[in-house]
């Protein structure tokens, strides 16, 4: 087992590079899934100051996201939190899955998503904010008591037009747990890189490693009371760059627009992608025969 | 010559032919000669038509082929024979499509043999790779060595 384990990371460390080029959002999805056998590990933070005097939070988390076929791409999420003057806790963990109903490029590419959320109250990473504005100054102690079951849809749309990306997502939450009604949200993004042809040299910080980008995102009520009372809205300058051939950071400062936002949340990433992963972990078992 | 010289001389020979013939084995299995065209992925005429805006830009197909390396290697080798699970990008059959056709499959991918689409990148970066697979059978039947990244 040990072995195993050790191959595992071996591989890890040394799996053949891809380019990933990852998108800069945070919170708005492309149409573009992972690639079939490759995995994607990710390690994200979402840093929070709301403004009425409410402690600071720093919310940390994993995503592995793995493409199952050219049409299916799911991905595990554990994140955590820690709060200003308050404790650090687990928080709980997603599992999404994104289908792509129409195989070629088409203007407008729809994307299905559905998420899965065993969460509790404490959650803080924000990858969307749907339905109305949630209060930050319950405890941890007392939050992470509180469980949420939570199943979120998501009507993607994307597009590239000419080297742009532009994305629309629709989002509806169904807390399990609490009789909140179904949640709605929104997010919209535009991305473009910032250099279209590749150069011939491995360049670290050629124009052609960097995509720019911005987001608005935020929700929009619930079933009990649809529209932009008492809602949480960001717009979001975001900023990719592919430090090598399989990793990439990434950057982006939230600005709240409405009073109920935190003012600012400060999001970065760093990803690695594994390709070929599913053929690595085979080859491992065929030659444990 | 000697008779020791001869025998020296006929094992070289020997050895030389073991050796040109395994590698040459070695290509032909490595080789995806099994593939067939998906009769169903089939690029509409107006993608067909278009020209790579790239074909005049020599400088271009470095880039193109940093791009392979990265993106295309995983399924289609890094001599693009297709290492028995791709297309086989240097057979004519590959070869003979224009380079319309070539960027649209690129662009769409085919999701029903695994083909992934790689309109993520930029316009001009899949004209890249187009003009990098031209230079693929030129490459096999020099057997370049293909410089590490």
């Amino acid at each position: 087992m040990r072995k195993i384990t050790r191959y595992i990371f071996f591989v890890m460390l040394v799996a053949l590079p891809a380019l990933a080029q990852e998108s800069p959002y945070f919170v708005t999805y492309d149409h573009h899934l992972e690639e079939p056998g490759n995995l994607e590990i990710e390690t994200q933070s979402n840093a929070g100051f709301p403004r009425h005097g409410e402690p600071s939070y720093f919310a940390p988390y994993i995503e592995l996201e793995y493409g199952f076929t050219t049409r299916w791409t799911s991905e595990l999420y554990l994140e955590g939190q820690s709060r200003s003057g308050d404790s650090t806790v687990f928080t709980g963990w997603r599992l999404e899955n994104r289908f792509r109903p129409l195989a070629a490029e088409h203007r407008i590419n729809p994307i299905l998503y559905f998420e899965y959320e065993n969460l509790n109250e404490a959650s803080r990473i924000q990858k969307e904010t749907p339905g109305h504005a949630t209060e930050f100054d319950v405890p941890n102690s007392e939050s992470r008591h509180i469980r949420a079951h939570e199943l979120e849809t998501k009507l993607i749309l994307s597009s590239n037009v000419h080297d742009w990306n532009i994305a629309e997502n629709f989002i509806a939450e169904k807390n399990l747990s609490h009789n909140e009604g179904v949640e709605f949200g929104y997010s919209f993004g535009v991305s473009r890189p910032l250099g279209t042809i590749a150069s011939a040299a491995n360049c670290h910080l050629c124009r052609e490693n960097f995509i720019a980008g911005a987001e608005l995102f935020g929700g929009l009520g619930s079933t009990k009371g649809f529209g932009f009372h008492d809602t949480t809205h960001y717009f979001a300058p975001a900023l990719s760059w592919q430090v090598n051939n399989n990793s990439s950071l990434r950057f982006s400062p939230a600005i709240g627009l409405t009073s109920k936002s935190a003012a600012v949340l400060l999001r970065f990433g760093y990803s690695y992608e594994i390709r070929g992963f599913k053929d690595k972990i085979a080859s491992l078992f065929r030659g444990a025969k | 010559m000697t008779l020791r010289a001869a025998i020296t001389k006929k094992r070289f020979w020997n050895i030389f032919v073991l050796i040109v013939s395994t590698v040459l084995v070695g290509i032909a299995m490595g080789q995806n000669l099994t593939y067939q065209q998906d009769p169903g992925w089939q690029p509409p005429q107006a993608a067909i038509a278009r020209a790579n805006p790239l074909a005049r830009n020599a400088d271009a197909v470095g880039g193109g082929r940093k791009l392979f390396l990265r993106e295309c290697t995983e399924c289609h080798g890094r001599e693009g024979n297709g290492r028995k699970r791709a297309a086989d990008l240097v057979l004519p059959q590959v070869q003979k499509q224009s380079d319309g056709a070539l960027f649209w499959k690129i662009t769409n991918g085919n999701a029903r043999h695994g083909m992934p689409s790689f309109a993520k990148l930029p316009e001009l970066q899949r004209w890249q790779l187009v003009l990098f697979l031209r230079q693929l059978p030129l490459s096999a039947s020099t057997a370049a060595p293909v410089e590490k990244e």
